[in-house]
């Protein structure tokens, strides 16, 4: 049995497909990315790039929503949520920086291109960035973030970063230091929420050559190196009017929904990789003299217990998630705002479990939890950055009073 | 607007120099460091822009010779009733501006106290090291290597395992001691270290006390070899790395104090230095609070400044509320250390206890309100620009180091509960 088998997850639900994608991945990213990344570090160019490349375009992460005829794999019935939870867990477990990135491609694929809602116009205006050619296309959202504009259209809260207006020829964007999710630097496609007077918000999908963007120096940051960010200006930026993917909250949510599920299984990947990590140590490391085996002390090893029970919850956890979007039904299907809200608590729950659970191992190691030889303060920083950009914990409560109490003015 | 000097201390016991100590340090923190630290973690290995700093505060200040006698050059520190409290600001003040570079600066001074503290002061020794620490301008760095590559935490379970897991042997030759070992992770090394104090056994496997040495080390002398700086998630500023001891000679006279004394003022350091370490903590949280009040000041949540949703608020003030207890709970336990006519003397087991419980109490509750106001800040927690996430890394340091947070658990529990076995 292989140290990831220990923590149950349920296999039965994956197709064959499904877990031969998680086992070449694994066997990938180890000699990709993990074995190289003592030496290469965190190094962009060298190490990073090179291995988002591999997985979006040559494994072909960025084409399974796609239609066949515009060159996807179209693996795009809701059960693909398990191939997104088996894959993203996988490269969680190598990087969680690289998760993060595909996590964004396929919640945008997912949201645009699943099957039944994949509208043709837009279909063809975008899949070929995805799809055409061997480059990889990092996607990246603009989302509603706490502002220091006082003045900013809102949603539940939160200033609408980006304005759009449509025209005869489009739609038109502007917005000043606009802080996207990943990637500012980089990416190839923004999938923006706008701001539309007087209606509802649209969710723009922004070409990243787009004329009128301007990006500002990659910033630094706890983590997640894979993502060089960076804030933007939108500057008079046009659209076509079919890059709307949708108006109002419904697609918003979905979109939401399954990037929660990236995260969710990036997070579950990475809880793995940690747990091999303590239990390396756990195996050699002696205390007490030269007496006890770390793993065998009734302390060490009650934390150990507890490290393992924390990262076997959050793995079920996050397969639930996918279970979820996978059967809308089976769960009452009582809407996006129920699946939405679901995948916010599963989501959040990783989160604050992570933080958690890689305190406690970093606390287990000492000195060699927090030198960047051992690996571990990589997950450590790189998590609690994907949990700031989730958004604050506190303000998710809201969401989950909306649902539970129908609060009415949060 | 509220401002960090509105956060509790003490103030029926503070230092009479806390009027004097205190602007220095913050006008140094303000003009020297802050300007610059969002830099220092890329200058990790060649402390270009980190030195400058250090050497102003150590070296120009003075601040180096603060434990060594008046007539010898320093500043009397050593014999002081507020030795501790003036340590836990100095300690708050630097570690404001970065708690890296409080510990590096803090350490140099460290292995210091194993002689120049009363009531165990060794003049002699003093009298040999104080030209190096007081006639100069220059910075100093001083080190104490304690951690071992088989680990750090036993050879500080003295109650425990009483010196019988350190390997580094110091052999008797004539008038002269001959040190061998290999030390991983001391403060102030990576090639920095000017004087190293070296804790070693005279007999390796035995749990005799009186077999447990501290020998002063000049890092200069043959035998001793320091590798390059160790790469960390923080704390840039304190360079770690390998120390090396190859039949490394000094004389007899370089021993700390002499057989069982070495035993007991090493763990009166480690007392000391889990008392003081809080003094980083609350620094660190004070200058978080600063660059909140700011965030959530100029943030906006349902167009109104994010402080005021009181979501929001309750959040802020575990974070307020949690500074206030650990500063409290930090200067009281350097007024203790101060006060060993009331609290008992600093290496027995009970202050042992009692600091380790402090420091491990203070930084789990510090790291928990830390990791929420940082998520409380959404994408900007994470960003270099607003501090918070340095300190969130730097300061998770000062719960690993002094053996880790289980060995706090093991002592506080063995002296509440007289437990026998752990
Ligand atoms: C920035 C920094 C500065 C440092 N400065 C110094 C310095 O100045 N001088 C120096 O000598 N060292 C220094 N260290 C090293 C540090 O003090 C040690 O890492 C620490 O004491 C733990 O030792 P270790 O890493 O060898 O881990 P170990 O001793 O192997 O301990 C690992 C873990 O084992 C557990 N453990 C240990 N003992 C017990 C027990 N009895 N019961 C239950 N659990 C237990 C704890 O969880 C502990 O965290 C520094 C390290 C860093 C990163
Ligand atoms: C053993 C006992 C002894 C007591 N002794 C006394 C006494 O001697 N004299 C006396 O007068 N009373 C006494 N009380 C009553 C006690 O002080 C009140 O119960 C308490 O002050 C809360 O008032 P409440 O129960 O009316 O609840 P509420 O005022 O309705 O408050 C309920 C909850 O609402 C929330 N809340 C309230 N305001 C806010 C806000 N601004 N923002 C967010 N949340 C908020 C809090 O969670 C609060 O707990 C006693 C109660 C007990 C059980």
């Amino acid at each position: 049995m292989s140290d990831q088998d220990l923590f149950a997850y349920p296999r039965g639900r994956l197709h064959a497909a499904d877990k031969d994608l998680a086992a070449s991945l694994q066997a990938m990213v180890q000699k990709e990315v993990m074995d190289k990344r003592l030496e290469l570090k965190e190094d962009y160019d060298g190490l990073l790039a090179p291995s988002l490349a591999r997985l979006m375009a040559e494994v072909g992460l960025q084409k399974m929503f796609w239609p066949e005829k515009l060159g996807g794999e179209e693996h795009n019935e809701p059960e693909a949520a398990y191939t997104v939870a088996a894959a993203l867990e996988q490269i969680g477990r190598a990087d969680v920086g690289l998760a993060f990135l595909a996590a964004h491609s396929l919640a945008l694929q997912a949201a645009v291109a699943a099957k039944g809602s994949c509208r043709e116009e837009l279909c063809a205006a975008v899949a070929p960035l995805f799809c055409e050619g061997n480059r990889p296309l990092i996607v990246s959202f603009v989302l509603p973030a706490m502002s220091q504009d006082g003045g900013a259209p809102e949603w539940r809260g939160k200033g609408i970063q980006v304005r759009a207006k449509s025209g005869p020829e489009g739609w038109t964007l502007s917005g000043k230091a606009v802080r996207p999710t990943c990637s500012g630097a980089d990416a190839g496609l923004f999938g923006v929420l706008c701001a539309v007077d007087g209606e509802e918000p649209a969710f723009i999908l922004v070409p990243g050559d787009s004329h009128g963007i301007s990006r500002e120096k990659e910033f630094l940051k706890t983590g997640l190196a894979a993502s060089r960010n960076a804030d933007l200006d939108f500057e008079g930026v046009k659209v076509p009017a079919a890059n709307c993917a949708w108006r109002g909250e419904e697609g918003f949510l979905n979109l939401l929904s399954w990037f929660y599920l990236g995260l969710a299984a990036a997070g579950s990947g990475a809880l793995l990789a940690v747990y091999e990590i303590i239990k390396e140590w756990g195996d050699n490391r002696v205390i007490k003299g030269r007496g006890q085996v770390f793993k065998e002390n009734p302390l060490t090893a009650a934390l150990m217990g507890e490290i393992a029970k924390e990262i076997a919850v959050d793995r079920l956890l996050a397969y639930n998630l996918a279970d979820i979007l996978s059967d809308p039904q089976a769960y009452g299907d009582d809407g996006p705002l129920a699946v939405f809200t679901s995948a916010l608590m599963l989501v959040h729950h990783i989160y604050v479990s992570a933080e958690y659970t890689i305190h406690r191992t970093m606390e287990l190691m000492a000195s060699a939890g927090y030198a960047r030889e051992w690996q571990l303060e990589r997950y450590w920083r790189d998590l609690k950055t994907v949990q700031c950009y989730l958004g604050a914990y506190e303000l998710a409560k809201h969401d989950f009073a909306r649902r539970f109490y129908h609060t009415k003015t949060l | 607007m509220r401002t960090i000097d509105d956060i509790t201390r003490p103030l029926d016991y503070l230092p009479p120099a806390a009027q004097i100590l205190s602007p220095i340090i913050r006008n140094w923190a303000d003009n020297e460091v802050i300007p610059y630290r969002r830099q220092f973690d890329e200058d990790w290995e060649d402390h270009t822009l980190i030195h400058p700093p250090g050497k102003k505060l150590l070296g120009e200040y003075g601040i180096q010779k603060l434990l060594f006698p008046v007539d010898l050059g320093g500043m009397g520190f050593g014999e002081s009733d507020y030795a501790f409290t003036s340590m836990f600001i100095l300690g708050e003040e630097m570690a404001r501006a970065d708690s890296g570079l409080a510990v590096g600066l803090g350490v140099t001074l460290w292995p210091l106290m194993s002689i120049a503290l009363k009531p165990h002061v060794n003049r002699r020794l003093l009298e040999e090291f104080a030209p190096l620490y007081c006639n100069t301008t220059e910075m100093i760095s001083g080190a104490l290597c304690m951690t071992e590559p088989q680990g750090g935490a036993d050879i500080e379970n003295v109650e425990l395992l009483k010196g019988s897991t350190i390997q580094t042997t110091a052999v008797r030759d004539g008038d002269e001691w001959v040190i061998n070992g290999h030390k991983l992770w001391p403060s102030n090394t990576g090639g920095m270290a000017d004087l190293l104090v070296v804790v070693c056994t005279t007999n390796p496997g035995s749990r005799d006390p009186a077999d447990v040495t501290l020998i002063f080390v000049p890092g200069d002398l043959p035998g001793v070899t320091q590798s390059g700086p160790y790469e960390k998630a923080g704390m840039a500023c304190d360079k770690n790395g390998d120390v090396w001891l190859e039949n490394v000679r000094v004389p007899l006279w370089y021993r700390a104090h002499g057989p069982g004394k070495d035993a007991l003022f090493f763990l009166d350091i480690i007392s000391i230095a889990s008392g003081v370490t809080i003094s980083f903590t609350s620094g660190m949280m004070m200058n978080v609070y600063e660059r909140l009040l700011e965030f959530v000041n100029e943030t906006k949540l349902h167009g109104r400044p994010l402080k005021e949703n009181d979501a929001v608020a309750g959040v802020l003030a575990d974070y307020t509320a949690t500074l206030e207890v650990i500063r409290i709970v930090g200067y009281q336990a350097a007024r203790m250390l101060d006060r060993s006519d009331l609290y008992g003397e600093r290496w027995s087991p009970e202050m042992m206890a009692k600091m380790r419980s402090y420091r491990y109490f203070t930084m789990d509750r510090c790291l928990d309100v830390m990791g929420k106001v940082m998520n409380l800040m959404e994408a900007y927690g994470a960003d270099r620009d607003r501090d918070i996430e340095k300190h969130w890394r730097d300061i998770k340091m000062n719960q690993l180091w002094l053996g880790g947070k289980q060995l706090c658990q093991i002592e506080a529990a063995r002296w509440f509960f007289e437990c026998e076995t752990l």
